[in-house]
């Protein structure tokens, strides 16, 4: 073989790791939710204060629906603080943030909103219902509703300030009636 | 060399034949990844299919004794008649945290299950 | 105090293996042996200090230190005391903290066993050796800190994953990494061989033992994983084709290749190109392998997470494969090989054909495993191939494979006579095929089955025919029969190990043919006091209980199973864990020689008035394990020393 050719031996591994590296681009478990662009359900539920939750009082503002439970290690824990942290930032501005507890204990409950100091009115779904209307099939998972009460974007996993703040100031931005 | 060219020669065709297998292996076995939009603009009758959709609330039917399932599965679309006939059952763990949380339940988040679509 | 006195341990430890890496490269590089010496003393603190590591993180499992975040994910109050020692390597943080301790493991082994015997090739091995253990150093520091605080310091924990409370989940990691890691050593001595132009036999030699070991771990660990799989997950199977399960499965492959290969090179100097490329395809492929399980770059069952690992991952096997083929490059002309193949018929030739059938089935794995990244970058569309793409086409490719380990053995080298030929085949292919007429005979239909049984009885008569005739030979010359027979094992270990090894591999292939060709199942509904039946079998269901236990809540299942008379009793169940979404099937089973019954419940009514049970009779399926076993053994006889050869 001519002395440079054998060069070209390395370079065969490089399709092998672009395709790999593309596989980071497109995420294996996204599965299109066939609620974005549909008017969110509505719910009732009592906060754990014992106040009325409903989502049809809201409307007119951005809401962002977050399902959580005190048993989902670390994502929880980790958007815990950047959920309470935008939500002292936006609420002035017309942005309702609302979270609703899924398939865990009361006291369980209380305790993590104790520990994070959360302010936002937050809910459990005893029954399920809602978190069965959502389509909610794991934990954490976000609802970014619009002025007009529709589902603009459902995020899975932890919410960044990033995510939170590029989504809600687009939603703003939007008027409330068409 | 003649020797050298017949196993050159042999490797070629070993290639070749894993070539068409692998060919006719995947258009066989292929699993398409569709919504009930998708399947119903261009169904194929025994095409193997996941869909993903929201069940139409008060169509699921479970009949314990003939272990029959059936529902429509919808993604505000279209609307897919299924009947359950489950091939496989994929008993998904994920270690760690569980977000999306890939299980399969038999009831009403059927999202991963292989179906037999039949579009109509 | 625990989280910070962990990770400042896992600082000083990638410290001193990037040390020592270039410490035993620069030493290498100039001959002075006080540098490698040095690397060789910074191995060894890497060793304690992440022995200490673990032992810390162990220490915080079994005292609930819920500070620890990772020991807050993975245990809760209620987490028994040896799944709380289990769980250490139960996520992501804990399986890097268990691979960098077997690489250090290993580290330390191999400055033992070569310090003194390797002068050329062992300080570069030992160098990159170091710098792989660096690297997954690196991960535990950057992408996967098992020390990490968790605040505010819950009252409880998660808890374990309630699949992983299970023996198989003690032996079943630690095999496989043992596996992986081990075929670490290899590649570090091709890279030696790479690196100081010896790339003649004395790396070979140096690592023949060590991929038996390793590829004798990778091999227990599948098959632990297939009966963790079968006894464990509910669907009656020991294999998915499963990304993850595919991922263990592919190094092992070109691990059994290069086996083989080597054999070739210490005979006839040929085939070094191939396999100094093998031996760098296995690592590549264990690297890989972790890639896959821990990026979330394609779904599966196993995998572990998403996140910034995968990227760490990506980059370094993208390092680990172009440094190592640019040194194959730079290397060429010393690859090239001496010797040449004489003829299609001969010991070359065979073993050159497992090799080409064992990278092929690698590769149709490969392309398997990866092709939903592939046509979703080509054509947009997310497609998966299933189980019956690995199956249509591994199935003649492995059965192949196994005619070939009874025609490899006995053909002979160069160039095989018709004499030759006749002398050791005559018997065994006619053995063969009358064996798969008699099959026939007996009612068998599927072609798969008549072929799997016509080549098992044509290895198993290869073995025999050269086991009788070495036996006959020292009988003429005066030994007793047992003596011969044992001096024959003993004295001709790796041979013979091998053939016990293959006679392992054929009771394996005939457990997974009866298992796919004859296993029957159903499902039905039952009330209380009705019976199924199956394959001859009467389940009848009694009712079912309530049990609660430390960490999880179960409803159980009884069911009298009889088959003429009353056999005994399943008890099937369903576990609800508080956190999980969904209960978790534990499967009831009888195992037996020829046949398993396999109960699994599913749905019931809250009165237990009926239940829905899905019913097995699986077929020699035992035969896998007890394939696995006889491997097993022959294995270790492999890798006893060897005693110096009689005339």
């Amino acid at each position: 073989m001519k002395r440079l050719w054998r060069w070209l031996i390395p370079l065969a591994a490089v399709p092998v790791l672009a395709l790999l590296a593309y596989g980071f681009r497109v995420s294996p478990r996204d599965i299109p939710s066939p609620l974005v662009g549909r008017p969110a359900p509505g719910f009732a539920l009592a906060t754990l204060e014992g106040a009325p939750l409903d989502l049809a009082v809201h409307g007119g503002k951005v809401v962002v629906v977050n399902f959580w439970a005190s048993w989902c290690y670390p994502a929880c824990y980790e958007e815990a603080p950047v959920l309470e942290r935008n939500w002292r930032g936006y609420r002035e501005r017309g942005v309702v943030v609302v979270g609703v507890d899924i398939q865990d204990k009361r006291e369980a409950a209380l305790k993590f909103v104790g520990d994070f100091g959360l302010t936002f009115p937050v809910a459990q779904d005893l029954k399920g219902t809602v978190s069965v209307d959502y389509g909610v099939y794991g934990v954490p998972e976000t609802f970014f509703v619009d002025r007009r009460g529709q589902i603009r974007l459902k995020h899975v996993g932890a919410v960044t300030d990033e995510v939170f703040k590029a989504t809600v100031d687009r939603l703003l931005a939007e008027p409330a009636s068409p | 060399m003649t020797r050298q060219r017949k196993f050159i020669a042999g490797g070629v065709v070993i290639a070749l034949a894993l070539a068409y297998m692998i060919y006719a292996g995947v258009t066989q076995s292929a699993v398409y990844f569709v919504t009930p939009a998708e399947l119903r603009a261009a169904p194929v009758p025994g095409k193997a299919y996941r869909l993903g959709g929201m069940v139409v609330p008060g169509s699921l039917k479970w009949e314990a004794r003939s272990l029959d399932l059936s529902f429509s599965l919808s993604d505000g679309t279209a609307t897919v008649p299924g009947y359950f006939k489950a091939n496989l059952i994929m008993a998904k763990h994920s270690e760690e945290y569980k977000a999306p949380h890939d299980k399969s339940e038999a009831g009403y988040r059927e999202l991963l299950k292989t179906l037999r679509g039949e579009g109509r | 105090m625990t989280a910070d006195l962990g990770y400042g341990m896992t600082i000083v430890a990638l410290g001193l293996a990037l040390y020592g890496g270039v410490s035993a490269g620069v030493g290498a590089r100039t001959g002075r042996l006080a540098l490698i010496e040095s690397a060789q003393h910074a191995a060894l603190g890497v060793f304690v200090l992440v022995t200490s590591c673990f032992a810390l993180l162990t220490y915080a499992f079994l005292t609930f230190d819920f500070s620890v975040r990772y020991v807050a994910t993975n245990t809760n109050l209620g987490t028994p005391f040896y799944y709380r020692i289990t769980g250490v390597w139960g996520a992501l943080e804990g399986s890097i903290i268990l691979w960098s301790w077997m690489l250090a493991l290993y580290t330390v082994i191999l400055i033992v066993r070569h310090r003194v015997g390797a002068r050329e090739l062992y300080p570069w091995a030992l160098a990159t050796m170091l710098g792989i253990l660096a690297f997954f150093l690196l991960v535990m520091t950057v992408a996967a800190p098992p020390f990490q605080r968790q605040v505010p310091v819950p009252a409880d924990g998660r808890g374990l994953n309630p699949l992983l409370e299970d023996t198989g989940m003690i032996t079943h990691p630690v095999a496989l990494y043992l596996g992986f890691t081990g075929l670490t050593v290899p590649f570090a001595f091709a890279m030696a061989a790479l690196i100081t132009g010896r790339v003649g036999d004395t790396w070979l030699v140096l690592t023949r033992r060590w991929t038996i070991v390793a590829w004798y771990f990778l091999s227990l660990g599948l098959l632990i994983g297939g009966w963790w799989s079968y006894h464990v997950l509910g669907w009656g199977g020991y294999w998915a084709w499963d990304p993850v399960e595919n991922a263990a499965f592919m190094p092992w492959l070109t691990a059994t290749a290069f086996l083989h290969s080597v054999m070739i090179q210490e005979r006839r100097r040929m085939l070094r190109l191939w396999n100094i490329s093998l031996v760098i395809l296995t690592f590549g492929l264990t690297l890989f392998g972790t890639f896959l399980t821990r990026s979330g770059v394609i779904a599966s069952v196993h995998a572990f997470t998403q996140g910034s690992i995968g990227i760490l991952f990506l980059s370094f096997l993208a390092l680990v494969l172009l440094t190592a083929l640019g040194l194959v490059a730079w290397r060429w002309e010393a690859l090239r090989s001496e010797g040449e193949l004489d003829s299609v018929l001969s010991r070359e030739s065979a073993f050159l054909l497992n090799n080409v059938l064992l990278v092929a089935a690698a590769f149709t794995v490969f392309f398997g495993t990866v092709f939903p990244l592939l046509s979703e970058a080509a054509r947009g569309v997310k497609v998966s191939v299933g189980a019956p793409f690995f199956n249509q086409i591994n199935v003649p490719l492995f059965l192949s494979l196994v005619f070939l380990m009874g025609v490899g053995p006995l053909i002979a080298w160069r160039r095989a006579s018709l004499d030759n030929l006749k002398r050791n085949f005559l018997w065994p292919v006619a053995l063969g095929i009358l064996a798969a007429a008699l099959a026939f005979a007996l009612g068998v239909r599927s072609l798969l089955a008549a072929l799997t049984f016509a080549t098992t009885v044509f290895v198993a008569v290869t073995i025999a025919v050269d086991f009788t005739r070495a036996t006959r030979a020292r009988l003429r010359v005066g030994e007793s029969l047992l003596p011969a027979m044992g001096g024959l094992l003993v004295r001709h270990n790796r041979r013979y190990g091998g053939f016990v090894v293959h006679l392992g591999i054929l009771i394996v292939a005939l457990g997974v043919m009866g298992s796919h060709a004859w296993s029957v199942q159903t499902e039905t509904t039952l009330h209380r006091g009705e019976t199924a039946e199956l394959a001859g079998y009467r389940f009848r269901f009694d009712g079912l209980t309530a049990v609660e236990e430390s960490n999880h809540f179960k409803v159980v299942g009884t069911f009298t199973v009889s088959n003429g008379r009353v056999l005994g009793v399943l008890q099937p169940a369903k576990k609800f864990y508080p956190q999980e979404q969904a209960p978790i099937a534990y499967v009831d089973y009888r195992l037996g020689l020829r046949e398993d019954i396999y109960l699994v419940l599913g749905d019931f009514a809250r009165d237990g008035s009926q239940a829905t049970i899905k019913l097995q009779v699986n077929r020699l399926v035992s035969w896998i394990w007890i394939g696995g076993v006889v491997l097993t053994l022959g294995a270790l006889l492999a890798i006893l020393p060897e005693r110096h050869k009689s005339a």
